[in-house]
């Protein structure tokens, strides 16, 4: 592991005029992690990322970078990179160039920038196209040439901004998979920021969970997927994501609608929840919340049938060999332990 | 014949008719600097004439020669333009970008400047320059000048700016560029075209300038349109001399029209479309 890039934001507030994009975010990020920002869009992920580049300014609230105070730092002397969205290469110069420019800036010698620019794209594989230009890229080749020209001065702070969504379903994949491995390789914390909860859980060492402007909830991803702190994150994560149905428990028992669950376990006075379950923890049985399918759908290994239990929708992940058909009378059962209880008015988890 | 070939027989008529009636004051204007004074005045116009140099001759190497007046306009609108754009693509550039305070309203007055007719400017113009005693100078002509100049290219500058995307910038300045450095290795490049465009309307826009080189200049310097003002006299108006100067004097602004003609057609698209002014 490496021992810099260690991330702490304390406190911080950022108001765009009357609008608040963040409610004082606080967050610790350590040396050589791979940490995603996770949210829907306008959940101020990305404002995060941009307060910790410096590009933009928080109205409270302090950014430190390996125990250094930075809140007031320059953009430039952060000694961080970035690899935006659109990926803003320079359009007038040849892949080289782009490339080449952050060591130029610092004043490289002209042997050390070659051979530091062919490593770094060697790494991405793009040695082949250093003399195009961006325009003559393909959109996969042109993040490549981003991600070379952020890694080429070995910063403390590895940023991505959205880095796979420009991309194409397959190449997304792919390059998410080498991602990955050329952050293990540079072993540079790297902060990550994507809106896609598949992507933030197959790639991330942890990752934080923004819903508008706060964080809320912090965690590695099978602690997220396991445990997650509200309704708001159980209905973000998962794909699909978990089926929340309202539910009203008193002492040990969980009554949703007419159907009734013994939980094991006493959870005080009578109340009104909202009951999450994994699609893939639901069964077909002989007992259970009775249901009745909308629809199924095809997933190759897997189907997805959609049903209807009282007033909600159910998705339930079955294997493909399973025999249903649209409109069939079912009920669905599971395991008290993958009951997942929030309370109804504050979505937090029980 | 084919409704295809039908359509781009009209089209071509069409054409041919709008370009005609750009061309024919231009190619009246040629063949008036090639007559002799008097066939000028011949009625019914000659069409046929013999073709004579002399009035070229005479405009340039003559009595009234205007290559002084050519090197004076050259001077006025050369150094109108180098400054207007030293000054007006940082102006733009912070207009653009920066969160500055009063920037809308700065904004609008250089736009407004823009709305007032010349000639309302002209008196009080006239009397800042003789009380600094810069009437019929060049450093008069030339701050004149820059009063229209600048804010029309800051405006068209602005939103060439604007079509940079902002990432690229920020890009830019993690990559520890500075905010000049940025400027210079980075935006400017990208909005090279939009140099090239702004400069020329610049250029034109001095060059073709007429009432303040008369009213503020007019003895020591003398522009060249000022000077063809003197062919025409009361006594008499002299047709193909003044035709010839016009020639001469339009050379400069051809050629450049032509070296920046792909520029200049999306330039004056700009903004029409997102992005479609760009490069």
């Amino acid at each position: 592991m490496s021992a810099v890039g260690r991330v702490k934001l304390q406190g911080i507030v950022k108001r765009h005029g009357n609008v608040t994009a963040l409610h004082g975010v606080d967050l610790e990020i350590a040396p050589g992690e791979f940490f995603a920002l996770l949210g829907p869009s306008g959940s101020g992920k990305t404002t995060t990322l941009r307060i910790l580049a410096g590009l933009e300014n928080a109205n409270e609230g302090r950014v430190h970078v390996d125990g250094a105070d930075v809140t007031d730092v320059e953009p430039g002397e952060r000694d961080v990179a970035m690899v935006f969205q659109s990926y803003a290469l320079y359009p007038h110069m040849t892949v080289y160039d782009n490339i080449a420019f952050p060591l130029r800036m610092v004043g490289t010698a002209k042997s050390a920038i070659d051979s530091a620019v062919r490593e770094a794209a060697a790494k991405v594989r793009i040695d082949h196209l250093l003399a195009r230009r961006p325009g003559q890229l393909s959109g996969g080749q042109q993040q490549r040439c981003a991600l070379a020209r952020a890694i080429v001065r070995k910063p403390r702070l590895f940023l991505l901004d959205e880095p796979l969504s420009n991309l194409d379903a397959k190449l997304r994949l792919e390059t998410r998979v080498e991602l990955r491995k050329l952050q293990r390789s540079l072993d540079v914390t790297t902060v990550y920021v994507t809106h896609d909860q598949e992507e933030a859980m197959t790639i991330a060492d942890r990752m934080a969970i923004f819903m508008e402007g706060r964080i809320v909830q912090v965690g590695t991803p099978d602690e997220v997927y396991a445990r997650p702190a509200s309704v708001d994150v159980a209905g973000f994560i998962g794909n699909p994501p978990m089926n929340l149905l309202p539910g009203r428990i008193a002492a040990d028992r969980l009554h949703i609608g007419d159907h009734m669950v013994a939980l094991g376990r006493d959870l005080g006075a009578e109340r009104e929840v909202t009951v999450g379950l994994r699609p893939a923890a639901l069964r077909a049985g002989p007992t259970g919340l009775p249901a009745k399918i909308d629809l199924i759908e095809h997933l190759g290994d897997t189907k997805l049938v959609i049903c209807r239990a009282g007033e909600s929708m159910v998705k339930m992940r079955v294997d493909k060999a399973a025999s249903f058909r649209d409109g069939d009378d079912i009920r669905i059962g599971f395991d008290p332990g993958e009951i997942h209880l929030f309370e109804r008015q504050s979505g937090r988890r029980l | 014949m084919s409704r295809r070939a039908l359509r781009a027989l009209l089209l071509l008529a069409g054409a041919s008719v709008l370009l005609a009636v750009w061309a024919f004051p231009i190619l009246w204007g040629l063949l008036t600097s090639l007559k002799t004074e008097r066939d000028v005045l011949a009625y019914p116009p000659k069409l046929i004439f013999e073709p004579t140099l002399a009035n070229y001759r005479e405009v340039l190497f003559g009595s009234a020669s205007i290559l002084p007046n050519l090197w004076s306009s050259l001077v006025v609108t050369g150094i109108t333009t180098i400054l207007t754009m030293l000054l007006a693509v940082p102006a733009a550039y912070a207009l653009a970008r920066l969160d500055l305070p009063g920037k809308r309203s700065g904004g609008f007055y250089v736009l407004a400047t823009q709305m007032l007719p010349p000639v309302g400017l002209i008196i009080p113009y006239f009397l800042v320059l003789q009380r600094v005693g810069w009437l019929d100078t060049y450093q008069g002509m030339i701050a004149i000048y820059l009063t229209f100049s600048l804010p029309f290219a800051i405006w068209l500058m602005v939103s060439y700016l604007e079509d940079v995307p902002r990432e690229m910038e920020e890009a830019a300045l993690l990559d520890r560029a500075g905010r000049i450095r940025t400027l210079l290795y980075v935006i400017l490049p990208q909005v090279r075209g939009g140099i090239a465009v702004t400069t020329i309307f610049v250029f034109l826009n001095a060059w073709n300038e007429f009432l303040f080189a008369v009213v503020l200049g007019g003895n020591r310097v003398r522009t060249v349109n000022v000077a063809m003002f003197n062919f025409i006299s009361v006594e008499q108006t002299l047709w193909a001399r003044l035709a010839a100067a016009a020639m001469i004097a339009m050379a400069p602004v051809i050629i450049l029209g032509l070296l920046a003609q792909r520029h200049i057609v999306k330039g004056l698209t700009v903004g029409a479309v997102k992005g479609g002014g760009r490069r």
